[in-house]
């Protein structure tokens, strides 16, 4: 087990100094100059020239790589050019509530696909429901289905506020009736696309003998599912939930825009449309980070679920 | 075999009409997608079927041409994958050993990172255009499809009739063209059209986050953001345009995965 951990960490390592160097490079060197962007159109040559030498922007390609990636370690990544703030700041600000959503939408859709789709009881119509759902929810795009909701749920019906955000300091049932239609739009994806696999695999296991045998026994079909074909089942979602991470943080964006939250989506969407290098880099390099992290975390569960693995690592 | 499923059917009679507005937009759309009115915001209306935007143009004629814009980057995006992803896959997947082992790192990199996130960073970087968008789609996608065809190279791979092609001395590049290439194909396809339901999903997404197809191109994205703003005055604005994304997504997903079904029940 430790080992499985040490190697994957090593792996780790050089992957996001490899990554973050290529958003480093990508971002500072097409964009054009910081200084020239942080003075305006106005500014002459020389006074961008200045600014370009006082901040060190003139320095070669890997010098000022090494300078942001060895401060960004200690958890300073510089100011932002348009509002002045520390961007460590911005991102301890912005970071909670895209993991609150994220989380929201893992453990609902991880859940919802694999109860419902072990439902027993008119199988049928649940089977035939959930069909339905995880094509519109893998097809259907998150900014349209979020516009959705909110027209059916809060224009026509009045239930729910339109967009916004309220911290949970407002009260738990305050941030709780906004955060209901943006997990609702980001679980969509996930809960159809774990279902697409779920009943995949749950339809593989049912014709294994020991489930045969666990019927013969004269086990209740629904403790025959719930039971037996279940734990047997949801391994692959485990992978899965692993691999679609990335949809999930783009997802988390586009709903974020939807509903105007102020998370980490909406700072990179507003730091790319205001050329706002520093944030651009963290925000790029938290989630660069972050998706790996969680991989790790997947295949670590993995391991952990099935003995299989467990053993031979 | 080669009955076509219901769902085939469904998708390829939709994609027939989808194609059939984008080719004949101009003699289906009641008005021009670019000419403004001074009825700004007007209710739909026999002259005006979805309404009228905050310019005065009609909502109905400009879905119609967005036709045009949606396709042609999902299928250019579409189309760059396969050429960037199809020879990194052939290469893996023909030579393994060190090539493939240093390929696939980079591949499941690139894999595990956000899509949208990249073609937003991308994006920024080059500036919109329909042909920039097109790019940044088929180079976010191509991971995905070299591991496809590197997957299904490594199957091919270990036929007999590859063994025999290779025990008469046929050249490596003989092989790959005339055996490997040939029956690799077949998963290219399916995933051809799931690609491009992805680069209409993606393409929509970042007009939407303000970094697509730059006006006054009737796009769906930068449509249905344009709209936002007036979802509870004239819902249809959003609405509109967003349903079509949503069903030319549906259109491409649909033939793309019955053709992987009919694929995947071909092999057993």
């Amino acid at each position: 087990m430790l080992v499985l951990i040490f190697s994957r960490v090593a792996i780790m390592v050089p992957n996001v100094i490899l990554l973050t160097f290529l958003l480093f490079a990508a971002v500072t060197s097409f964009l054009g100059s910081p200084a020239a962007i942080m003075l305006g159109e106005e500014a002459s040559p020389e006074t961008i020239a200045e600014l370009n030498a006082k901040m060190g922007f003139d320095q070669p390609l890997l010098t000022r790589y090494w300078d942001w990636m060895t401060n960004a370690l200690t958890g300073d990544f510089g100011r932002s050019y348009t509002t002045q703030q520390q961007v460590a700041e911005m991102i301890a600000n912005a970071l909670p509530l895209t993991l609150e959503l994220a989380l929201w939408a893992i453990v609902l859709g991880f859940c919802g696909a694999t109860l419902i789709n072990s439902l027993t009881f008119f199988r049928k119509f649940f089977q035939t429901f959930t069909a339905v759902i995880s094509i519109i929810g893998i097809t259907v795009p998150n900014f349209f289905l979020g516009l959705l909701l909110i027209y059916i749920f809060s224009i026509q019906l009045r239930w729910l506020p339109t967009t916004g955000w309220a911290p949970w300091s407002d009260g738990v049932l305050r941030h709780l009736t906004y955060m209901i239609l943006p997990v609702m739009t980001l679980t969509a994806f996930y809960f159809s696309s774990f279902t697409l696999v779920y009943k995949a695999e749950y339809a593989a296991v049912r014709n294994n003998l020991f489930i045969r045998a666990a019927r013969s026994k004269g086990l209740s079909e629904s403790r025959v599912s719930f039971r037996h074909i279940l734990p047997n089942s949801i391994l692959p979602l485990i992978t899965y939930a692993g691999l679609s991470l990335g949809q999930l943080v783009g997802g988390a964006v586009v709903t974020e825009t939807v509903f105007s939250m102020p998370g980490m989506g909406r700072l990179l969407v507003g730091a790319i449309s205001a050329r706002d290098f520093p944030v651009m880099l963290a925000v790029g390099m938290v989630i660069i980070v972050g998706v790996m992290v969680l991989n790790l975390i997947a295949d670590i569960t993995y391991s952990l679920v099935n003995p299989l693995v467990r053993t031979s690592a | 075999m080669r009955q076509l499923s219901p769902r085939m059917i469904l998708g390829l009679c939709l994609l027939l009409v989808i194609t059939c507005v984008a080719i004949f937009a101009p003699l289906i759309a009641p008005l021009s997608p670019t000419a403004t009115s001074v009825n700004v915001f007007g209710a739909p209306s026999g002259q005006n079927l979805l309404g009228t935007d905050q310019l005065g143009r009609d909502v109905l004629s400009r879905v119609i041409y967005g036709t045009r814009i949606s396709l042609q980057v999902g299928a250019s995006a579409a189309v760059i994958a396969v050429l960037i992803g199809g020879p990194l896959g052939l290469i893996a997947g023909f030579f393994r050993g060190w090539i493939d082992y240093v390929l696939v790192q980079v591949i499941d990199i690139f894999i595990a990172l956000p899509g949208l996130v990249l073609a937003l960073i991308i994006t920024a970087m080059l500036g919109s255009s329909v042909l920039n968008l097109s790019i940044t789609l088929g180079v976010v996608t191509a991971p995905t499809v070299a591991r496809l065809i590197r997957g299904q190279v490594f199957v091919v791979r270990e036929m007999l009739f590859v063994e025999a092609a290779r025990a008469t001395g046929a050249s490596s590049f003989w092989i790959v063209r005339k055996h490997i290439v040939p029956n690799t194909m077949r998963v290219v396809w399916s995933q051809l059209a799931i690609n491009v339901a992805f680069a209409i999903f993606t393409s929509a997404s970042l007009s939407f986050l303000g970094l697509g197809v730059p006006p006054p191109s009737p796009d769906w994205g930068s449509m249905v953001r344009d709209g936002t703003s007036f979802l509870s005055l004239r819902p249809l604005l959003s609405l509109g345009p967003g349903a079509a994304v949503a069903l030319t997504v549906f259109t491409f997903y649909l033939i793309g995965t019955s053709m992987n079904a009919a694929a995947s029940s071909n092999d057993h």
